[in-house]
C-alpha cells in the first residue's frame, strides 16, 4: 500500500489525538506533549475502545475507558487500576509507520511510510472534507470557476495514488496543489497547498473558492455517483 | 443449537408498564423478529410476532415477552417486593453495540473515575482491590462480592465521596443486577438493574430499572442521574471494536480487575449464551 496524507500537521498540536481512516484500517493518530507523533491500530488491547477518543498526558496516550497508559513506542506502562503493577511487554497495539514531510503527516499501514516529493516552496492553507468522491470534487473544481465566469487551469497530476494534482486559477493563484485522501466511497478530504509567497488576502480567496468547490461538489453528488 | 435458538429461550423487556395507555399500540425488534405491541382496557400487554401471540408477564414495572413456547423461568429480584423502596424504571436507551457487551460494560468498575468522572470515580482512587467472583450453584448466576471503590457521588441521594460497597448478580445473559450501597441507609442496599432487549446481535435498547432508598429526590432527578451515567457509557460502548463480545480469550486483554468480566464470558460460553458474542480470537 502507498503512504496517505491523512492530515496537516499543523492541525495535530501537541497533546491532540485525532483519528484516521484508510480503506479498512481505522487509525489513532496523536502527538505527544513534546511534539512526538505516533499512529496506532485505533484499539485499546484491554476492551477495544476506539484510542482516537483517549487523552493525551506528557508523553503517553491513555485510553478513555480504563486509563491505560501507552508511551510512544506504543508499551502500556500504567494501569490505573493496579498502580504497582508493570504491564507486560505484549500489552501494545498495533503500530504504524507514520512520517511528516511537506506539513502532512503521512502514513502506511503495512509498509514504512513515505512522503511524495513535493516542490519545497509550499506552504500548508488547510483540509477541507467533500461528502463526495474523488472524482466529483475533481470535476466540481473546473464547473465552479465556469460558474463563476472565471478561468481554471487544470495542471500536472503530480500523483494517482494518493492523488496529488496542481491547478492555476489565474485570478486568485497558481501552483495550487491538492493532496487527496479518499477516506470511504463517498469522503474524500483536500488537502491544500500554495506558494510561500502567496499573500494573506489570495491564502483567504483560496480557500473560498474551494468552498464554494465543495458546495457545488456536495450539490452535485446524485448527478455523478 | 444456534446462538439466536438458545438467546429466543429467555424474557426480554420490551416496554415499561406505565408508558403504554390502554389501547395503545407500538411495534419494536427482538431477537431480530418483527413485535406489535398492545395495552389492553384491563391493564395487559398483547404482543405477537408474525401474528402469533407472545405470552408476557410484568415484572420489575416493565413488561417482559419470550419467543420461546418452553422458556425457562424470570430471574427473581427479591427487593422488587419491599414495598418501602422506590421503584424507578429509567426508560430506554438504544445502543449499537452486542447486548453483551453492554452487559459487561455494566459490570466494570475500574472505568469509574474516567467515563463517570467525579461521579462514579476519581482520579487519584483508581485502584481496583481483590474481590470474589463465583457462579451460584443453585440458580447457576455469576456474582462477583466485596467490591469496594471510593466515589465522589454514589447516588443522587449520596452527599459527598464515600467508599461505596458493590455486589453484582448475571441472572441472565442479558440482565445484570447491583446491589450497592445505600448512602441514606447502613442496613440496605440499593438496587440498580440493567435489563436489556437485544435488537440483533449488534444493537440493543438498554432498561435502567432501580430499587432505591430516596426519600428525598423527585423521580425525574433520580431518573436524570441515571440517564446521565448511562449516557457516558453509551460513548463507550459505541466505540469498542469489535461490536460483537470476543468470548474467546486472545483477542483482548484482562487484569484481575476483570475478574468479572471474565467469568461472564467464561458462563456465557458455557451455557452456548453466543448470541452477540465472536468467536475465536
Amino acid at each position: 500500500m502507498t503512504s496517505h496524507p491523512v492530515g496537516l500537521s499543523g492541525n495535530l498540536a501537541p497533546r491532540q489525538v485525532m483519528r484516521a481512516t484508510i480503506n479498512q484500517f481505522d487509525i489513532a493518530v496523536w502527538r505527544s506533549e513534546s511534539g512526538i507523533i505516533s499512529a496506532w491500530d485505533n484499539r485499546c488491547p484491554h476492551r477495544g475502545m476506539r484510542l482516537s477518543h483517549g487523552f493525551v498526558r506528557g508523553e503517553s496516550l491513555a485510553c478513555a475507558y480504563h486509563g491505560w497508559h501507552y508511551n510512544c513506542e506504543g508499551f502500556c506502562h500504567y494501569i490505573p487500576a493496579h498502580p504497582e503493577l508493570t504491564p507486560p511487554k505484549t500489552v501494545r497495539p498495533v503500530i504504524y509507520s507514520v512520517i511528516e514531510r511537506h506539513g502532512l503527516i503521512w502514513i502506511n499501514p503495512t509498509a514504512e511510510a513515505r512522503a511524495h516529493e513535493l516542490p519545497d516552496n509550499l506552504i500548508p492553507l488547510r483540509t477541507l472534507t467533500f461528502e463526495c468522491d474523488e472524482n466529483t470534487a475533481l470535476h466540481a473544481m473546473s464547473s465552479t470557476a465556469q460558474h463563476a465566469g472565471e478561468s481554471f487551469e487544470p495542471g500536472d497530476t503530480l500523483s494517482e495514488s494518493p492523488r496529488i494534482i496542481t491547478v492555476n486559477t489565474p485570478a486568485i493563484a497558481n501552483g495550487i496543489i491538492i493532496a487527496f485522501h479518499q477516506c470511504a466511497p463517498h469522503n474524500v478530504i483536500a488537502h491544500v497547498l500554495v506558494q510561500n509567497t502567496l499573500s494573506s488576502a489570495a491564502q483567504i480567496d483560496v480557500s473560498r473558492w474551494l468552498e464554494s468547490v465543495r458546495r457545488h461538489a456536495e450539490a452535485n453528488v446524485s448527478e455523478y455517483l | 443449537m444456534s446462538a439466536r435458538e438458545h438467546a429466543l429461550k429467555y424474557w426480554y423487556p420490551v416496554a415499561m408498564v406505565n408508558e403504554l395507555a390502554s389501547g395503545q399500540t407500538r411495534e419494536t425488534v427482538l431477537l431480530e423478529t418483527p413485535l406489535q405491541l398492545e395495552a389492553t382496557a384491563d391493564g395487559n400487554l398483547n404482543a405477537s410476532a408474525h401474528k402469533q401471540s407472545l405470552s408476557v408477564q410484568n415484572a420489575f414495572d416493565h413488561w417482559w415477552v419470550t419467543l420461546s413456547d418452553n422458556p425457562y423461568p424470570l430471574f427473581k429480584v427479591p427487593e422488587a417486593a419491599e414495598t418501602d423502596r422506590r421503584f424507578v424504571p429509567c426508560g430506554v436507551v438504544r445502543v449499537l453495540c452486542s447486548p453483551l457487551r453492554a452487559v459487561e460494560n455494566f459490570l466494570d468498575i475500574a472505568h469509574f473515575p474516567f467515563v463517570h468522572t467525579d461521579v462514579l470515580g476519581a482520579e487519584p482512587h483508581t485502584e481496583v482491590y481483590k474481590y470474589d467472583v463465583k457462579i451460584d450453584d443453585t440458580h447457576d448466576e455469576v456474582i462477583a462480592s466485596n467490591i469496594r471503590f471510593y466515589q465522589p457521588q454514589a447516588a443522587k441521594s449520596a452527599e459527598g465521596g464515600i467508599e461505596t460497597q458493590y455486589i453484582y448478580r448475571v441472572p441472565a445473559p442479558m440482565v445484570a443486577v447491583l446491589y450497592k450501597t445505600c448512602p441514606q441507609r447502613e442496613d440496605a442496599m440499593d438496587v440498580i438493574a440493567l435489563f436489556v432487549q437485544p435488537v440483533d446481535e449488534e444493537t440493543c435498547d438498554v432498561w435502567p430499572w432501580m430499587a432505591l432508598y430516596d426519600d428525598t429526590s423527585s423521580m425525574a432527578d433520580l431518573i436524570q442521574f441515571q440517564q446521565f451515567i448511562f449516557l457516558q457509557d453509551r460513548t463507550i460502548l459505541e466505540n469498542q471494536l469489535p461490536r460483537k463480545l470476543p468470548i474467546d480469550p486472545g483477542l483482548e486483554i484482562p487484569t484481575r480487575a476483570d475478574l468479572t468480566s471474565v467469568s461472564y464470558r467464561r458462563w456465557l460460553k458455557k451455557r452456548g449464551a453466543y448470541y452477540g458474542a465472536l468467536e475465536g480470537r
